[in-house]
C-alpha cells in the first residue's frame, strides 16, 4: 500500500504525466527486485590426479514464484516454466551421459562427484506434487515432452516395464517419485543444442562460449545435466518459485604438446593446460545477464597436501604457476576427518572483454602424484554364470585405504557400523529370485539377516513393471570386501520386443549405491561473498555420498528372426508335398500304366529305352505284386 | 467301393482281352482298335474327387480371405459427402436483419426499402461459400408518427417513434452519439440498424455496437442516402469492411480446438549494447485482457511472453544518409525473422492443434539503430513493423539512446516505457485485427464515401466480432468437410488400412456436431453454431491425425501373400494342374467310347 501510493506523492511533486509513468516503470522492477529472474554462469576446473582435467559447467536460473508472474518470463526459459507448470514437478533431473566417472582416480567423495557423476546413458527422476493416480499419466506425459524438448529418446520410459518407484532409498526420499534409466542412449550434441537454448545467452557469450562441440565430446566423460525445484503451489508456504541448474561436467585430456617439449625424464609431470588449448576458444566476457560471472580453479585436499600448501603459503606455491592473477582465493573451513585443504581460485570474467579475452593456463613445475577422496567402499558389479538359461548379479564393495582412518575416527563406541544403501532396478526379462540372495562379508558367507537392516523388494512383473530391490546394508567398519550376489532367470521375449541390435545384449541399469552416513560437502571460508555464488552455495550442502556401478550387458537368448518365415515355408512345403502326393495316389490308374508300359516295351526294340522301362516296371512292379 | 471293385475289373478284363487280343480279335470284332475306342463308359469317380478338391479349394478361399481381413470400422462415407454437398451447394445461410430508420425525411417507406434493396443486390458479391439471408424494414420516423416498411415486420415494430431527433446529432462527440443510438436500438443479435438523419455537420460514422448513423444535409436527395445505406450494410456490417484480396477470408488465425496462444517475444539483438525489458504484465492487464475477453466466442486466447537475447535478424540494412537511419526495404521481409537465433519456440501449454501467433519486439543492436522499415512507395513506415499471415507480427522498436548514443549506459537494463509500450501493443493490437482480416485503420473508404469506424476500446467492435463468428461457423464447417472427405478419400484408396472404432466414432461426433452448427447457424443462434462448428472441426482433425492410421500402412498385401504363397502356390499348381488332366483323360476316354459305340451302332 505505501508503494501504491507514493507515485502519488510523486505526481503532486512533479505533476508530470509522462515522467510519472517512466518512474513506475522502473519503480515496479526495483520493488520486485529481490524475487526477480536469476542467472548466474560458473566454471569451474580441477586438476585430476591422471593427467587429465575436470571442468564443470554451472549455469543456474531462477524464475520467482508462478503466481506473481504466471506466464512472463525475462530470463527464465519459458519452455521449463511451462513444463513444471503443467506437470506440476517438485524437482526433476534429467541427466545425458556418455562415458563412465572413473571413481578411484577421479574420487567420489566430493561434493561435485557425488552429485555429477552419473551412470552412462539418460537417467530422468522426477517428484510430482499430484495425487497418487495421477503421477503415472503425468509422468507418462513428461517423458514425451522431455524427449521432444531435449531430441532424445526418452519417450522409451514411457511404458511401465522401464521405470520404477523407489521407496526410500532413493535419495528424495519421498513417495511420488518416479526413477527410469536408458543405459543405452547415445548422446550427442542434438541434446546439448537444445540444452543450451534453455541459457539466456545460449552459447554467443559467457563461459559457455567455451562449449566447443568438437573438444568437448573428445573428452573421456561427459555429463549433461538439468535440475529443477519447484516449490511453486506446494501447500509448505515457502515459495520460492523455480531454480534451474544446468550443469555439465567434462572430463578432458589436455593436449600435452607443452609437456613434450620437457625432458623425456620429466615425464610423470602433470600436463599445463590454459582454456584455450583446451576448448580451442577463450572466454571474451561475461554473458551480461550473468550475474555471477566467474571461473574458479580447485584444487582438492589431495594436490594441496602433495603441494605442500597450508593456509599460510598458499598465496607463493612452488609447484605450478597460473597464467592469470585470481581475484580471490578461498580456503576450506578446516573439517574435523582430513588435514590438508582444498584451495579454491576465483576468477571473475567480468574484468575481461572481447579485446582481452579471459584464458587462464597452469603450468606445472615439478612433478605432483596425489589421490582423490575416495568413497568409503569401492562398488562394483559383474555378471556370474554362463548359459543362457540363468545367471547372478554380484555387487561387490571393496574398502578403500583412503577412509579406513576417517572410519576409526568416526567409531566412539566399539560397535562401529557403515549403513550402505543400495538401489537396484532390473528389467523384468531378468528374472530375479530373491532369495537366493548372499552376502559375504571379507569372502565369508554371512546370513542375511545379519547384514541386511532393511530390505524393499518389488517383484517384476512380465512385461508390466521392472523388479526393484533397496536394500540397507550394515557393515562392520572394519570391513575389507563385502559382496551381494543374487541368481536370475533370462527371460524369453517375443519377437518384437528384442532391440535393432539384439546379439549386442540388454542393459542392466547401474545399481546406486549410497552411504548415507557421509556427507559430502565443502565448505569455504569469507562468507560474505559466498551467498552469490550458486556454485559454492551448492557445495555447502550436506548430500550423502552416492556413486553409480557399471552398466551390465546380460546377452539373452537371440532367435533367429527370420525363423517364423522358414517355419512358415517348411511347413507349407510338407502340407504342399503331402497334399500332392494323396491327390497323384487317388487319382492314378495303375493297371492303365502297367498296361501302357508293356505295349510300349512290345514296340520299342531300343537297348537304352527297354532297360530304362524294365527297371522302372521292376520298381513298380514289385508294389503292384504285393499288392 | 461298388465302383472301386467294379473299376480292376474291367481293367482286368482289359488286361486280359489285350494278352489274348491276337487270337481273339480277328473273329469277335475285326475293328475295334484299343487306341481309339473302348467298350466301356469312361469312369466319372476320379473326376469327381478332383473336382470335388478345386471346388472345396474355392469354396475354401473366401473363408480365408475373410480370416486374414483387417478391421475396418464402417464410415458413413454417404454422410459425409452429403455434408460436403450440402456445403457447396449453397444452403448455409445465416439469417440477419437491417433496420434503416429515416429521421426528417418524408418518403415512402416501402419505395425506400425496394431501392435499398435492389442497391445491395448490385452490391453483394458471390461469396463461394457462406452467404447471408437477410431482411429488410424500414422505418421513415417522423417525429409523432412512423411509417414502417413492412407494416407487420416485427423487428422494425421494437422501435418507439421519436426516440431519436435531429438533435441528438448536433453534438461533435461520435461516441456519445453511438451510446444514445445503443439504448436506443437495444443491439439484439444479428439486427443491423442504419439512423440516416438531416442535420447540419455531414457525417458517416459505424458504431461501436451494431448500427451506424449518417447525418446528411437539409438539401440533399434520398437516392444519395439510399446507396450509401446500401454499402454500409453490406460492405461494412456483413464484409466487416474488408479489401477483397488483402488476406482471403478462409485464413483464421484459430487452431482446431479453438485455441490462439499470443506468443510475445521481446527480441534483443546484441545484448553487449543494451539490455531491455519489458513491463509486460501491466500491458497484459490493461489492453489485452479487454481483447482476449471479446473475443471470447470466437477462440479461446492464452498470452504468454519472454524476452531474448542474441538474437540478430537475418537480412541486411543499409546506412541511409538522409533519414540518419538503417533502413530495410519491404523486400527484405522474408528474409528478417531468423529462424536459427530466434527459438520462439512453439508452447508446451498449448495443446496439440492450438494456433500459436507469434509478436516480436525487434530491439536492434548499436550497429543497426535506428532501424526503419521503408515501405515500397519509398515512404518509412509509421508502425514500423509488419505482419506474416497465420504466422504473427514483428515491430521494430528503436531505444531512445540510440539516436544520441551519448549519456547512455551500456548493458545497464533498461526498461521500455511504458508510452513506448503501449504504442507497441497498440499497434500489435492493429496488427493481430489484420491476421483476422480486419483493417487497422479507423476509415473505410466505399464507393460512395468515407465512412469514420468507430473503434472499441477492446480491439474488436461487436460487428466486427459477429462477422468473426459468422466466418469462424462457415470456416469450420468447410474445413471440417474437407477434412471429412480426405479421410473419406484416403481410406477408400487403401483397402488395406485398420479403422479403429474410435475414428469411426469421431467421425460420426463431428458429422453431428456439424449438422448441429448448421442447423443453430440457419436459425440465427451464432454462439452455439460457432461452438459446435469448432467442435465438429477438431473433431475431424482428430479423425484424419489419429495415431493409429499411420502405423497400418506396414500391413502390406505383400506381407499376406509371402506368408500363404509356400502353401498355396504348390497345391493350388497340383489341384488345377490335376483337374485339367483329368477333364482332358475324361473327354478323349468319352470320345473312345463314343467311336466305338458309333461303330457298333453301325455293325448291328
Amino acid at each position: 500500500m505505501v508503494l501504491l501510493q507514493r507515485p502519488h506523492i510523486l505526481l503532486l511533486l512533479i505533476g508530470t504525466h509522462q515522467f510519472l509513468q517512466c518512474w513506475i516503470a522502473f519503480g515496479s522492477v526495483n520493488e520486485e527486485g529481490q524475487k526477480q529472474e536469476e542467472f548466474s554462469e560458473e566454471l569451474l576446473l580441477k586438476p585430476l590426479p591422471d593427467h587429465k582435467l575436470l571442468a564443470h559447467f554451472h549455469f543456474q536460473s531462477s524464475g520467482p514464484p508462478s503466481t506473481s508472474n504466471g506466464c512472463h518470463h525475462h530470463l527464465f526459459p519459458k519452455a521449463i516454466s511451462q513444463l513444471v507448470q503443467k506437470f506440476r514437478i517438485k524437482e526433476m533431473e534429467l541427466s545425458f551421459t556418455k562415458g563412465r566417472w572413473n571413481y578411484e582416480s577421479w574420487g567420489g567423495f566430493d561434493p561435485l562427484s557425488s552429485s555429477n557423476a552419473k551412470p552412462p546413458g539418460v537417467e530422468l527422476w522426477a517428484v510430482f506434487d499430484v495425487p497418487q493416480h495421477h503421477i503415472d499419466a503425468s509422468w507418462k506425459n513428461l517423458t514425451h515432452t522431455l524427449s521432444g524438448l531435449f531430441c532424445a529418446s526418452i519417450n522409451f520410459l514411457e511404458s511401465t516395464a522401464t521405470y520404477s518407484t523407489p521407496e526410500w532409498s532413493f535419495p528424495p526420499a519421498s513417495g511420488n517419485v518416479r526413477y527410469g534409466t536408458l543405459p543405452c542412449e547415445a548422446v550427442c550434441t542434438e541434446n546439448l543444442t537444445p540444452w543450451l537454448k534453455l541459457l539466456p545467452c545460449r552459447d554467443k557469450a559467457g563461459i559457455a562460449l567455451l562449449l566447443d562441440r568438437p573438444s568437448l565430446y573428445r573428452g573421456f566423460y561427459h555429463s549433461q545435466q538439468l535440475h529443477l525445484t519447484s516449490t511453486g503451489s506446494s501447500s509448505e508456504g515457502i515459495d520460492s518459485g523455480i531454480i534451474l541448474e544446468q550443469t555439465l561436467t567434462v572430463v578432458l585430456q589436455p593436449n600435452s604438446e607443452m609437456a613434450i617439449e620437457v625432458h623425456a625424464s620429466e615425464k610423470h609431470i602433470q600436463p599445463s593446460w590454459s582454456l584455450s588449448s583446451i576448448f580451442g576458444k577463450q572466454v571474451s566476457g561475461r554473458c551480461v545477464l550473468a550475474k555471477p560471472s566467474s571461473v574458479y580453479l580447485l584444487l582438492d585436499r589431495g594436490l594441496s597436501a602433495a603441494n605442500g600448501l597450508t593456509s599460510e603459503n598458499f598465496w607463493s606455491n612452488p609447484s605450478f604457476e597460473l597464467s592469470a592473477n585470481p581475484d580471490r582465493i578461498f580456503l576450506e573451513e578446516s573439517s574435523s576427518h582430513s588435514k590438508s585443504l582444498s584451495i579454491l581460485y576465483m576468477f571473475q570474467v567480468e574484468k575481461y572483454c572481447e579485446s582481452e579475452p579471459f584464458d587462464i593456463g597452469l603450468m606445472w613445475k615439478v612433478p605432483v602424484a596425489w589421490l582423490c577422496q575416495q568413497t568409503p567402499l569401492h562398488a562394483s558389479r559383474f555378471l556370474m554364470g554362463s548359459g543362457n538359461e540363468r545367471a547372478a548379479i554380484a555387487i561387490s564393495l571393496k574398502s578403500t585405504q583412503f577412509t579406513e582412518g576417517f572410519m576409526s575416527a568416526n567409531s566412539k563406541d566399539g560397535s562401529c557400523e557403515l549403513r550402505v544403501d543400495v538401489f537396484q532396478v532390473v528389467p523384468w526379462y531378468v528374472k530375479v529370485y530373491f532369495h537366493s540372495l548372499r552376502v559375504f562379508v571379507d569372502q565369508q558367507p554371512r546370513a542375511v539377516s545379519d547384514i541386511i537392516e532393511k530390505i524393499h523388494v518389488s517383484p517384476s512383473k512380465d512385461k508390466m513393471s521392472p523388479g526393484v530391490m533397496e536394500v540397507v546394508l550394515k557393515l562392520p567398519c572394519r570391513v575389507n570386501t563385502a559382496a551381494l550376489t543374487i541368481e536370475f532367470d533370462k527371460g524369453f521375449l517375443r519377437i518384437d520386443e528384442y532391440l535393432p541390435d539384439a546379439n549386442q545384449g540388454f542393459d542392466i541399469p547401474s545399481a546406486i549405491i549410497s552411504f548415507p552416513n557421509f556427507h559430502a560437502s565443502m565448505v569455504f571460508l569469507e562468507d560474505d561473498s559466498l551467498n552469490k555464488s550458486p556454485l559454492l552455495s551448492k557445495f555447502q550442502e550436506k548430500c550423502p555420498v552416492m556413486s553409480y556401478t557399471e552398466v551390465l550387458l546380460v546377452p539373452l537368448t537371440t532367435p533367429d528372426f527370420s525363423m517364423p518365415y522358414n517355419v512358415i515355408t517348411i511347413t507349407c512345403t510338407v502340407f504342399a508335398l503331402y497334399f500332392g502326393s494323396l491327390l497323384n495316389v487317388l487319382q492314378r490308374r495303375v493297371a492303365e500304366e502297367e498296361r501302357f508300359l508293356k505295349a510300349k516295351a512290345a514296340k520299342k526294340t531300343g537297348r537304352l529305352p527297354l532297360l530304362l522301362s524294365k527297371l522302372s516296371a521292376k520298381l513298380r512292379g514289385s508294389g503292384i505284386n504285393q499288392n | 467301393m461298388a465302383e472301386i471293385s467294379e473299376a480292376p475289373d474291367s481293367d482286368s478284363s482289359k488286361l486280359l482281352g489285350s494278352d489274348s487280343k491276337a487270337p481273339q480279335r480277328p473273329d469277335s470284332e475285326p475293328e475295334f482298335d484299343p487306341k481309339l475306342m473302348r467298350k466301356t463308359k469312361p469312369g466319372l469317380k476320379r473326376l469327381f474327387l478332383t473336382f470335388s478338391v478345386l471346388f472345396s479349394f474355392l469354396l475354401g478361399f473366401p473363408f480365408l480371405w475373410k480370416s486374414v481381413e483387417i478391421y475396418r470400422s464402417p464410415l458413413p462415407f454417404r454422410e459425409i459427402d452429403s455434408l460436403s454437398t450440402q456445403l457447396r451447394s449453397d444452403t448455409l445461410l445465416f439469417p440477419l436483419h437491417f433496420h434503416a430508420l429515416f429521421v426528417g425525411f418524408d418518403s415512402d417507406p416501402d419505395r425506400l426499402r425496394w431501392s435499398i434493396l435492389s442497391e445491395i443486390t448490385k452490391l453483394t458479391s458471390q461469396n463461394p461459400k457462406c452467404s447471408d439471408n437477410y431482411t429488410l424494414s424500414v422505418t421513415v420516423d417522423l417525429g409523432s408518427r412512423c411509417l414502417r416498411g413492412p407494416t407487420s415486420s416485427p423487428h422494425s415494430s421494437s422501435y418507439q417513434c421519436g426516440s431519436v431527433t435531429g438533435d441528438d446529432f448536433v453534438q461533435n462527440d461520435d461516441v456519445v452519439v453511438d451510446e444514445r443510438l445503443a439504448s436506443v436500438f437495444g443491439g439484439k443479435n444479428n439486427e443491423y440498424s442504419m439512423a440516416v438523419v438531416k442535420g447540419v455537420s455531414e457525417r458517416a460514422v459505424v458504431g461501436k455496437y451494431r448500427h451506424a448513423w449518417m447525418v446528411v444535409g437539409d438539401g440533399s436527395d434520398v437516392e444519395m442516402a439510399v446507396v450509401k445505406v446500401a454499402e454500409v450494410l453490406i460492405k461494412v456490417f456483413i464484409n466487416g469492411g474488408r479489401e477483397e484480396g488483402l488476406i482471403r477470408n478462409e485464413f483464421m488465425p484459430v487452431g482446431a480446438d479453438g485455441k490462439i496462444v499470443l506468443s510475445f517475444n521481446l527480441l534483443n539483438a546484441d545484448p553487449h549494447d543494451w539490455v531491455y525489458d519489458w513491463d509486460f504484465e501491466k500491458i497484459d492487464d490493461t489492453l489485452l485482457t479487454p481483447m482476449i475477453e471479446a473475443l471470447g466466442p470466437v477462440a479461446n486466447i492464452s498470452v504468454e511472453s519472454q524476452v531474448l537475447y542474441h538474437t540478430p535478424k537475418a537480412s541486411f540494412s543499409y546506412w541511409n544518409q538522409k533519414l540518419e537511419s538503417y533502413v530495410f526495404s519491404t523486400k527484405d521481409l522474408p528474409f528478417f525473422v531468423n529462424s536459427n537465433e530466434w527459438h520462439l519456440d512453439t508452447s508446451i501449454a498449448a495443446g496439440g492443434r492450438s494456433k500459436i501467433l507469434q509478436f516480436a519486439v525487434y530491439v536492434p543492436s548499436a550497429k543497426e539503430c535506428p532501424l526503419l522499415l521503408q515501405l515500397p512507395n519509398g515512404e518509412i513506415s509509421k508502425t514500423n513493423g509488419f505482419i506474416s499471415p497465420m504466422w504473427g507480427g514483428v515491430i521494430v522498436w528503436n531505444p531512445q539512446g540510440c539516436l544520441k548514443d551519448s549519456e547512455f549506459k551500456p548493458s545497464a537494463k533498461n526498461i521500455i516505457p511504458i508510452q513506448d509500450l503501449e504504442n507497441m501493443f497498440e499497434v500489435f493490437i492493429g496488427q493481430f485485427r489484420q491476421l483476422f482480416g480486419f483493417k487497422s485503420l479507423n476509415v473505410y473508404t466505399g464507393a460512395s464515401g468515407d465512412w469514420n469506424l468507430l473503434p472499441s476500446e477492446r480491439g474488436f467492435t461487436e460487428w466486427e466480432l459477429d462477422v468473426l463468428s459468422r466466418q469462424h461457423t462457415c470456416f469450420n464447417l468447410h474445413s471440417c468437410a474437407t477434412t471429412l472427405g480426405s479421410l473419406s478419400r484416403l481410406v477408400q484408396s487403401l483397402p488395406r488400412m485398420i479403422i479403429k472404432d474410435e475414428i469411426g466414432k469421431q467421425v460420426k461426433l463431428s458429422l453431428e456436431a456439424a449438422k448441429l452448427a448448421l442447423s443453430n447457424a440457419s436459425s440465427g443462434v451464432y454462439e452455439f453454431s460457432a461452438a459446435s462448428s469448432s467442435q465438429a472441426r477438431s473433431l475431424a482433425e482428430d479423425a484424419f491425425f489419429h495415431p493409429s492410421i499411420m502405423s497400418v500402412s506396414y500391413y502390406s498385401f505383400e506381407h499376406c501373400f509371402a506368408v500363404y504363397s509356400p502353401f498355396f502356390l504348390p497345391v493350388s499348381m497340383h489341384v488345377v494342374l490335376a483337374a485339367l488332366r483329368e477333364l482332358r483323360r475324361y473327354k478323349q476316354e468319352k470320345a473312345k467310347y463314343l467311336a466305338w459305340k458309333a461303330k457298333a451302332n453301325t455293325a448291328t
